[in-house]
């Protein structure tokens, strides 16, 4: 079936021209519903999504709940430590089972009609049995609806509403590497802490993505950033410093100029007792994973894609985000700090306090990133069915040259841009 | 009670009355309403902090969990620089805001510090879309002869989550 968007179908919005070094995004494609429901379909609906990590919900009965691609879910661990996702919804009549943002229970029960479900998801009450004919087995068809699939790496869950998606690891492909290059940083592991950004965002979720991978705009977009760091003896540089096309859509900036990394690559602004510290933790990290892999574990930031909706920023400290697309015009947001476990509680301290300086929608540079992909949202008004069709493009051909002659794509390039959106072009665009 | 102050106080210190407090905040509010952040900035002692709690906060301080802000004395100081600069995009053109503040409370008076809350609504308008931030303030301020000063001003939004477009470009 062919999706048409102001006359072009879905296939055509994303248009690369190799020899004319063309590449151009019709700007339907962050304005159209109609775009935005192919994507709930096409990826949202079989697409492996990232959910939640693991330590989110460190006890047995601990639980989060979130919605996801529209869907409310339940994200939680069982009284036997397996990680379960349940549709939050009661199978007798639908109605939203768990009512709470987070907490710990052995079982959900539903106000309605008072059944209750175990944290496994059997029904474990069901008031007034007799009416029903076969209990035993009524009770096994009514169990609460897990997501069909459900997998983790390095303690990232990832669900699929599709049962037929090929394995996570398949999924991930390239992408599950620099994950687990993050998930080295601390001796005992990593994890999420308390304390979530929840926001949301007047701007298509692709906005969100591009501004990730695009190292075009950091010194224009965060003069006033790198004015700050540069203030605090830190030159921030754009130089040498690659982007890189995992495949699968998703899409990695290795970063080696733009600010220090806590524990590993000192900056003036971390201090002198962090100065010393970086040098111990460096040494650690050395024994515990040889000098090569330390090094690459430590020795650049990254900032992680991976499709469609996990942004792993691995920088002064580390973020996790997550995009939740609501309409064509709005994604909510989530963000989590993500820290090593254990870490001296000064260390802990100035790691969230350098984090949320920069990244988040409070910090001294995410809300700069905010007013652009809210800027393109509202901007691209102007260009709709425009008198001549040609100005409802977005052009992404930056570096395509160099990147034609075989060198690897600059940062401050639109490389990763480009193979998001061939990836997309081919999940969203099948006619 | 008037607003002058009493001598009549805990070791050492002087009694603040709540007309007091409220003054400081309605007077806080104001500046930054017409963003005077310079002056606004003289509020804070040295060394003072300031934090803005995420929407599921449970009392826990911000060494320990993620915040939508927990600047140190340095980070204020270099928010309000990237606030006056018209290359702070977010802001430029400012955000218009207009802030209500009432239920102010003295929750403990001590002797160089006082601990107050108070609730606020404040509207802000920009590129044609209207945002409510409603929340209350949990401060620790500190007693001076001529005045208050913030040791430590905490922001607690009482929403579930940042609206679509209200974001925290500006102080909360
Ligand atoms: S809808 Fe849940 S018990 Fe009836
Ligand atoms: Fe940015």
């Amino acid at each position: 079936m062919t999706q048409l968007t102001q006359g072009y179908p879905i296939s055509s919005l994303v248009r690369e021209d190799g020899e004319a070094l063309s590449f151009k995004v019709h700007r339907s494609a962050y304005r159209s519903e109609e775009v935005f429901q192919a994507e709930i379909s096409r990826i949202w609906g079989h697409t492996w999504l990232y959910l939640g990590h693991e330590t989110e919900i460190p006890k047995p009965g601990d639980f989060k709940t979130r919605t996801l691609g529209g869907r409310p879910l339940i994200f939680c661990r069982d009284s036997s430590g397996e990680v379960q996702v349940f549709l939050n919804a009661c199978t007798h009549r639908g109605t939203v089972l768990c009512r709470h943002s987070e907490g710990n229970a052995k079982f959900f029960q539903c106000f309605y009609h008072a059944w209750v479900f175990s944290n496994s998801g059997d029904l474990s009450a069901l008031p007034g049995d007799d009416a029903y004919v076969d209990v035993p087995e009524f009770r096994e068809a009514m169990r609460l609806r897990s997501v069909p699939r459900i997998q983790s790496h390095e303690g990232f869950v990832f669900i699929a509403f599709d049962p037929d998606v090929p394995d996570l690891m398949t999924h991930l492909g390239e992408a599950a590497h620099y994950m687990s290059l993050t998930a080295k940083i601390g001796p005992a592991g990593m994890e999420t802490v308390p304390g979530v950004q929840l926001y949301s965002v007047k701007g298509n979720w692709k906005l969100a993505v591009e501004n990730a991978m695009d190292g075009y705009h950091f010194a224009p977009t965060h003069n006033t950033f790198v004015g700050y760091l540069r203030e605090t003896g830190f030159a921030v540089t754009d130089d040498d410093q690659y982007a890189y096309d995992l495949g699968g859509g998703h899409g990695l900036l290795i970063l080696t100029g733009h600010n220090g990394r806590i524990g590993m690559v000192w900056e003036p602004r971390f201090g002198e007792a962090e100065k010393e510290r970086t040098a111990l933790k460096r040494q650690e990290m050395e024994d515990r994973l040889g000098p090569e892999l330390a090094g690459e574990v430590a020795d650049a930031s990254r900032i992680l894609f991976v499709f469609p909706n996990l942004l792993l920023f691995d920088l002064e400290a580390l973020t996790i985000r997550q995009l939740d697309p609501v309409s064509a015009g709005q994604t909510n947001v989530r963000a989590w700090q993500f820290v090593e476990t254990d870490e001296p509680a000064e260390v802990r301290a100035l790691r969230i306090k350098t984090m949320v300086s920069f990244v988040g929608p409070g910090g001294l540079a995410t809300p700069d990133d905010i007013e652009a992909y809210e800027a393109v949202q509202r901007g691209i008004e102007a260009t709709a069915n425009a008198a001549d069709p040609a100005f409802d493009w977005s052009d992404m051909s930056r570096g395509m040259a160099n990147e034609q002659k075989g060198n690897q794509g600059r940062s401050i390039d639109e490389g990763a841009m480009r193979s998001f959106w061939r990836h997309w072009a081919t999940v969203v665009g099948q006619d | 009670m008037d607003g002058k102050k009493s001598k009549e106080s805990a070791v050492g210190g002087r009694t603040i009355t709540r007309h007091e407090v409220e003054d400081f905040l309605y007077r806080e509010a104001s500046l930054l309403d017409e963003w005077r952040l310079d002056e606004w900035f003289t509020l804070f002692e040295e060394g003072g902090r300031m934090e803005v709690a995420t929407t599921d906060w449970k009392g826990w301080d911000s060494s320990s969990a993620g915040s939508f802000m927990c600047d140190d004395y340095d980070l204020i100081k270099a928010r309000v620089k990237r606030l006056k600069s018209r290359k702070a995009h977010a802001e430029n053109p400012h955000s218009r805001t207009h802030r209500m503040i009432s239920n102010v409370l003295i929750l403990e008076q001590g002797d160089k510090t006082v601990w107050v809350s108070a609730n606020f609504i404040i509207h802000r308008y920009r590129d044609g879309g209207t945002y409510s931030y409603v929340g209350r303030y949990e401060h620790v301020l500190l007693i001076e002869d001529e005045g208050l000063r913030f040791r430590f001003r905490r922001s607690i939004p009482t929403m579930e989550a940042m609206d679509a477009g209200a974001r925290l470009s500006f102080i909360l």
